[in-house]
C-alpha cells in the first residue's frame, strides 16, 4: 500500500490559518476531527448503559401473532410482578427461525425459559432434542390427552382449524373433503397455500402419515393438474379469495375469522381430512418449558397463566378466534364448537413431527420452480 | 491523548477500520464460511430446477436495475440541473421511495394496477431503487464545474446537455448495479406477487428455503452462486468507479442549473410523471389502504383509517425507538468508519484492493439469516451476555453489512478530491484525521451524511438477522412483516406511513434549514 508522506511542518507552528485557504468547504467541518477525538468518551458510557441493562424474571419465546400474545404476556407482568423478556417470530419464517435460534443458543448460552409455539410439529422437535422440561401444570386439565404430552414436556391449547373460507356471493361448488380438490370442478376456482412452510406444510406432513409419502406427493400433483392454484401463504389465499380472485380457498380459521370480520362476503366450511372422510385437523398452540432456563418457577407460573381457561377464552374472542381446547370453554359465536359444529380427526403427533424435516426438503424441490 | 489520536500516519486507523469490519462483519461470519465454499454439497444442490431459478433471478435483477437505472438518472438529471417550477421539491422528494418498503410498493401496485408476475417483481424492483441512480446522478451533477459547464454551453446546449449525461452516467449505472444487488437478493416481492398471480420463484427463495431448514448452513452453501454473482457485479461497479474518477469537477464553482423558457413546462410534466410512478401513485394507494375495508363493514374509511394510524404510534412506537436506536448507531460508526475505509481503498495498489474490497464486500452479499445465526454461534457466550442482549450487536451488524455502500459512494465522491489538497495538508504537518476529515471530506460532505443516512435506512428495514437477535427482535419491521402476513392490512399501511415519514423528517429538516441559510445569506 502507498504511504502518505508525513514530512515534518515546513510551516512555522504548522499554521493552520494558511491551511484552511486550502479548501474553501474546509472550516465547515473545523468541529469534526474534535468530535471525532470525543467519539471514544461518547460511545464507551453508550457502550456501558446499553450493556447493563436489566435482567429479566422470564425470557419467553413465542411464535404466535405479536398482537394476539402481546396483551396476554403484559397482564401477566401486571398481574405477578415478573417482568418477560419476549422475542417473537415472523410468520414467513413459521416458527423455524425460533426454534433454530433455540437450538444454536442450546450450544454455548441458552436465554429461553418457554416456547410458545403456534403450532406443535417443531415443539416435538425441541422434545426429541431432549430440550424441554416436563410440567404437568394444573390449568392444562381439562384439555383432550391427544392435545398433550402424557409427561408434560408440552400442552396444546387454542386451536386452529383447516378449513376452506369460500364467497357466499357466488352460486359455486366448495369442496366437503379433501379429495375433492381432485374435481376440476372444484378446483380451478379454489387456491391454498404451497406445503412449504407453517400448517399447510403440517397438513402435508399429516397426509403423509395417512396415506405415505409418494400418494401425498401424487396427491399435491393432481390438485394441480386438476386446475387448483397455489399460493405462498394461507394470508395470502384468504385476501385473494376476499377480493373475489377465486371463490374459495384452503386456510386456517385465523386467516378466515380476519375475512369475516373485516366485512367480507365469505363464510367458512370445516374440511373433513380424517379416516373415512370424517373430522377437521386441528392445530393447538404449545407451550414447553426448556431444561435450560434459567428461571424454572417463573416459567410454571407463566405456563399456568397461559393454559388457564381464562386465556384460551380471550384467544377465542380475539381477532384470529382460536378454538378452545379446555372441556366445557365459552366459546363465542362465529367460532367452531369442537364435537358439535365439527369432528376432529386424531392424529400421530409424535410421527408427524419425525417426518417433517425431510418432507420440507422433498417438497422445496416440488413447489420452488 | 488529542495528538496522539491525530497522528500523523494514517496505519493506525486503517487498521481501526479493518479491525471493526473484522469484529461486525468476519467473526459473525465465520461459522458459515466453511458451508459456503462447500463446492461438492453445491453441485448436488445446483439441477435443472435451481438453474432456472438462477436465471429468473439474473434477467429479473437486471430488468429491475434497468427500470431504476431509466427512471432515477432522467429523473435527477431535470430535476437538478434544469431550471422549471417545482425543480426544489422534485429534489427533496428524490430519496423518499428509498424509504417505502418494496412489499409494500408491491403491493399498492397490485391494488392499482392488478399486475402480477415476474414483470411485476421487476417493475416494483426498479421503482423502489431508483433513487439510488437518481441519487448518484445528482451528487455527480452537484459538483459539475460551472466553468467546464458554461465552455460547454458557449458551444451550444446540445453539447451542455451532451456533458450533463456523460458526467452522470456512470453514477447512474453504479446506482443501477446497487439495485440489482439488492434486487437479486430480495424474494418477498416475487413471492407476493406469485401469491396474486401464478406461482414462480427466484433464487433467493430456494437460499431462504433451505436457511430455514433443520440445517440451516445448506443455506449458506447454495448461496455461493449468488455471491459470486454479486461479487461479480461489484467488481464491475468497481470498474465503473475508477473511470467515473477521471471526470474531475470539482474546481471553483459548481455550475448553475440551466434556465429554460419553453421547455420548462415539458420538465415538468416529465419530472412529475416520473414522481407519480415512483412515490405518489403507491403512495395515495397506500393511504387508501389504511382505511379500506370489506362491502359489508359498517363503519367509514376515515374512522378505520384513524384508527389504524393511532394503532400504528401507540402500539408500533418502542418499536421504532428500538430500531431507530441500533440503526442510529450503526449511521453514526460508519460515519467514522466509511471515510477511513474509503480512504485506504483510494491509497491502495490494485491488487490490494481487490483483497480489501472482498474483504469489504462479502458480508454484503451473503444471506443475512446465515449472518445471524453465525452471530448467534460467536457472540452468544456467557462471558459476553450483557453485549449479546444489547443494542450493540445489531447496530454492528448493520455496520458490517452496509458499511460497504457507505464506503463505495464515499469511495467515488472522495477520489474527485484534488490529491495535492492532502499532500499541501500533511506537508504543513496536519495529522491523519484533520487531513481525511477536513480535507479530504469537507467538500463532500453532503455524500458523507447521506452514506450515514442510506445506512440508517437499511437498518431500519433489515428482517432477517434483526429477528434473531434479542436486542432488534421487537423491531419496526418485525412487527411491520408480521401485521403484513397477518392480514392487518389498515395497521400495515398506517405504519408504513409513519415509519417513512420519520425516516424523512431529517431530510426535509436539512433541506428547510438549508433552504434558511441561503436566504439568510
Amino acid at each position: 500500500m502507498a504511504r502518505v508522506p508525513a514530512p515534518k511542518s515546513t510551516f512555522p507552528n504548522g499554521n493552520k490559518l494558511a491551511l484552511r485557504s486550502l479548501s474553501r468547504h474546509g472550516t465547515g467541518l473545523a468541529t469534526f476531527p474534535m468530535m471525532l477525538r470525543l467519539s471514544p468518551a461518547l460511545l464507551l458510557p453508550l457502550f456501558l448503559v446499553a450493556c447493563s441493562g436489566e435482567t429479566p424474571d422470564l425470557v419467553v419465546y413465542c411464535a404466535l401473532d405479536q398482537d394476539l400474545s402481546e396483551p396476554l404476556i403484559q397482564e401477566f407482568e401486571t398481574r405477578t410482578g415478573l417482568t418477560v423478556r419476549t422475542q417473537f417470530d415472523v410468520e414467513r419464517n413459521k416458527t423455524v427461525g425460533l426454534v433454530n435460534r433455540i437450538l444454536a443458543e442450546a450450544e454455548n448460552n441458552p436465554h429461553c425459559d418457554v416456547f410458545w409455539n403456534n403450532e406443535i410439529a417443531h415443539t416435538l422437535r425441541l422434545q426429541q432434542a431432549g430440550l424441554t422440561l416436563p410440567y404437568l401444570s394444573p390449568s392444562a386439565e381439562g384439555i383432550p390427552a391427544s392435545f398433550r404430552d402424557a409427561d408434560g414436556h408440552w400442552t396444546g391449547f387454542a386451536a386452529r382449524a383447516r378449513v376452506i373460507l369460500y364467497r357466499t356471493d357466488a352460486d359455486l361448488p366448495v369442496p366437503r373433503k379433501l379429495d375433492d380438490f381432485l374435481d376440476p370442478t372444484f378446483a380451478k376456482h379454489g387456491a391454498m397455500a404451497a406445503p412449504l412452510t407453517g400448517t399447510t406444510l403440517t397438513n402435508a406432513a399429516v397426509m403423509t402419515e395417512q396415506r405415505g409419502r409418494q400418494e401425498m406427493l401424487d396427491w399435491f400433483s393432481a390438485v394441480e393438474a386438476a386446475g387448483l392454484h397455489f399460493g405462498s401463504g394461507n394470508a395470502d389465499v384468504m385476501r385473494r379469495t376476499q377480493s373475489g380472485d377465486f371463490h374459495w380457498c384452503f386456510t386456517d380459521t385465523d386467516d378466515a375469522a380476519k375475512a369475516i370480520d373485516a366485512g367480507y362476503p365469505v363464510a367458512v366450511r370445516y374440511l373433513e381430512q380424517g379416516d373415512g372422510d370424517t373430522g377437521a385437523l386441528l392445530i393447538p398452540n404449545t407451550l414447553a418449558i426448556l431444561n435450560s432456563g434459567k428461571n424454572v418457577d417463573a416459567a410454571k407460573k407463566f405456563a399456568d397463566f397461559i393454559l388457564s381457561f381464562e386465556t384460551e377464552a380471550r384467544l377465542a374472542h380475539s381477532i384470529s378466534r382460536q378454538i378452545p381446547l379446555h372441556a366445557g370453554a365459552l366459546i363465542p359465536d362465529g367460532v367452531g364448537k369442537p364435537g358439535k359444529d365439527f369432528e376432529m380427526m386424531d392424529v400421530d403427533w409424535v410421527a408427524v413431527a419425525a417426518s417433517i424435516g425431510d418432507l420440507a426438503i422433498e417438497l422445496q424441490e416440488a413447489f420452488v420452480r | 491523548m488529542i495528538a496522539w489520536l491525530n497522528t500523523r500516519s494514517p496505519r493506525p486507523w486503517w487498521a481501526l477500520a479493518l479491525l471493526a469490519s473484522l469484529l461486525a462483519a468476519w467473526i459473525p461470519l465465520a461459522p458459515i464460511l466453511a458451508p459456503l465454499v462447500r463446492v461438492d454439497r453445491l453441485a448436488e444442490m445446483l439441477d435443472g430446477r435451481t438453474a432456472l431459478l438462477l436465471w429468473r433471478s439474473i434477467w429479473m435483477s437486471t430488468g429491475a436495475g434497468l427500470v431504476a437505472f431509466l427512471t432515477g438518472w432522467p429523473y435527477a438529471i431535470i430535476a437538478c440541473r434544469l431550471r422549471f417550477p417545482g425543480a426544489g421539491i422534485f429534489k427533496l422528494l428524490m430519496p423518499l421511495p428509498l424509504l417505502l418498503p418494496p412489499l409494500m410498493v408491491a403491493q399498492a401496485w397490485f391494488g392499482l394496477t392488478g399486475m402480477t408476475g415476474a414483470w411485476a417483481s421487476v417493475f416494483t424492483f426498479g421503482v423502489c431503487y431508483a433513487p439510488l441512480p437518481a441519487l448518484l446522478t445528482a451528487r455527480s451533477l452537484q459538483h459539475q464545474s460551472a466553468s467546464a459547464h458554461e465552455t460547454a454551453l458557449l458551444i451550444g446546449p446540445r453539447f451542455a446537455i451532451s456533458e450533463m449525461l456523460r458526467i452522470s452516467f456512470l453514477p447512474a449505472l453504479i446506482g443501477a448495479c446497487f439495485a440489482f444487488l439488492f434486487a437479486a437478493t430480495d424474494f418477498a416481492v416475487p413471492d407476493y406477487f406469485a401469491t396474486v398471480g401464478d406461482l414462480f420463484h427466484v433464487y433467493a427463495a430456494e437460499i431462504f428455503g433451505n436457511s430455514r431448514n433443520y440445517d440451516y448452513t445448506a443455506g449458506a452453501t447454495s448461496s455461493l452462486p449468488l455471491v459470486l454473482l454479486g461479487f461479480l457485479v461489484l467488481l464491475g461497479t468497481a470498474n465503473l468507479q475508477r473511470r467515473q474518477m477521471n471526470f474531475e469537477t470539482m474546481h471553483g464553482r459548481t455550475a448553475a442549473p440551466l434556465p429554460l423558457r419553453s421547455g420548462r413546462y415539458l420538465s415538468l410534466g416529465i419530472c412529475l410523471v416520473l414522481l407519480v410512478v415512483l412515490l405518489i401513485a403507491p403512495l395515495g394507494r397506500i393511504v387508501y389502504e389504511t382505511g379500506m375495508q370489506g362491502e359489508l363493514s359498517t363503519r367509514s374509511w376515515s374512522e378505520v383509517s384513524s384508527a389504524a394510524f393511532h394503532d400504528a404510534v401507540t402500539r408500533g412506537r418502542d418499536d421504532v425507538i428500538r430500531t431507530l436506536s441500533y440503526s442510529g448507531l450503526a449511521g453514526f460508526l460508519c460515519l467514522i468508519l466509511a471515510p477511513l475505509w474509503a480512504h485506504l481503498l483510494l491509497k491502495s495498489r490494485s491488487a490490494w484492493r481487490l483483497l480489501l474490497m472482498i474483504f469489504l464486500t462479502l458480508p454484503l452479499l451473503v444471506p443475512s439469516v446465515a449472518l445471524g445465526f453465525g452471530s448467534i454461534l460467536m457472540f452468544n457466550q456467557p462471558w459476553l451476555e450483557n453485549f449479546y442482549n444489547s443494542i450493540w450487536l445489531p447496530a454492528l451488524l448493520v455496520t458490517g453489512r452496509f458499511l460497504p455502500i457507505a464506503v463505495w459512494i464515499l469511495a467515488e465522491r472522495m477520489g474527485r478530491i484534488p490529491e495535492a489538497q492532502e499532500d499541501a495538508a500533511a506537508l504543513a504537518g496536519c495529522g491523519y484525521l484533520t487531513r481525511l476529515f477536513r480535507y479530504r471530506l469537507g467538500p463532500i460532505r453532503s455524500a458523507w451524511w447521506l452514506t450515514a443516512g442510506l445506512v440508517v435506512a437499511f437498518g431500519v428495514r433489515e428482517l432477517d438477522f434483526a429477528i434473531l437477535l434479542p436486542a432488534a427482535n421487537q423491531s419496526a419491521a418485525v412487527r411491520y412483516y408480521n401485521a403484513l402476513h397477518f392480514s392487518r392490512d389498515n395497521f400495515v399501511a398506517a405504519y408504513g406511513l409513519v415509519l417513512a415519514l420519520i425516516l424523512f423528517l431529517p431530510v426535509m429538516l436539512s433541506a428547510w434549514w438549508r433552504n434558511l441559510q441561503t436566504k439568510e445569506a
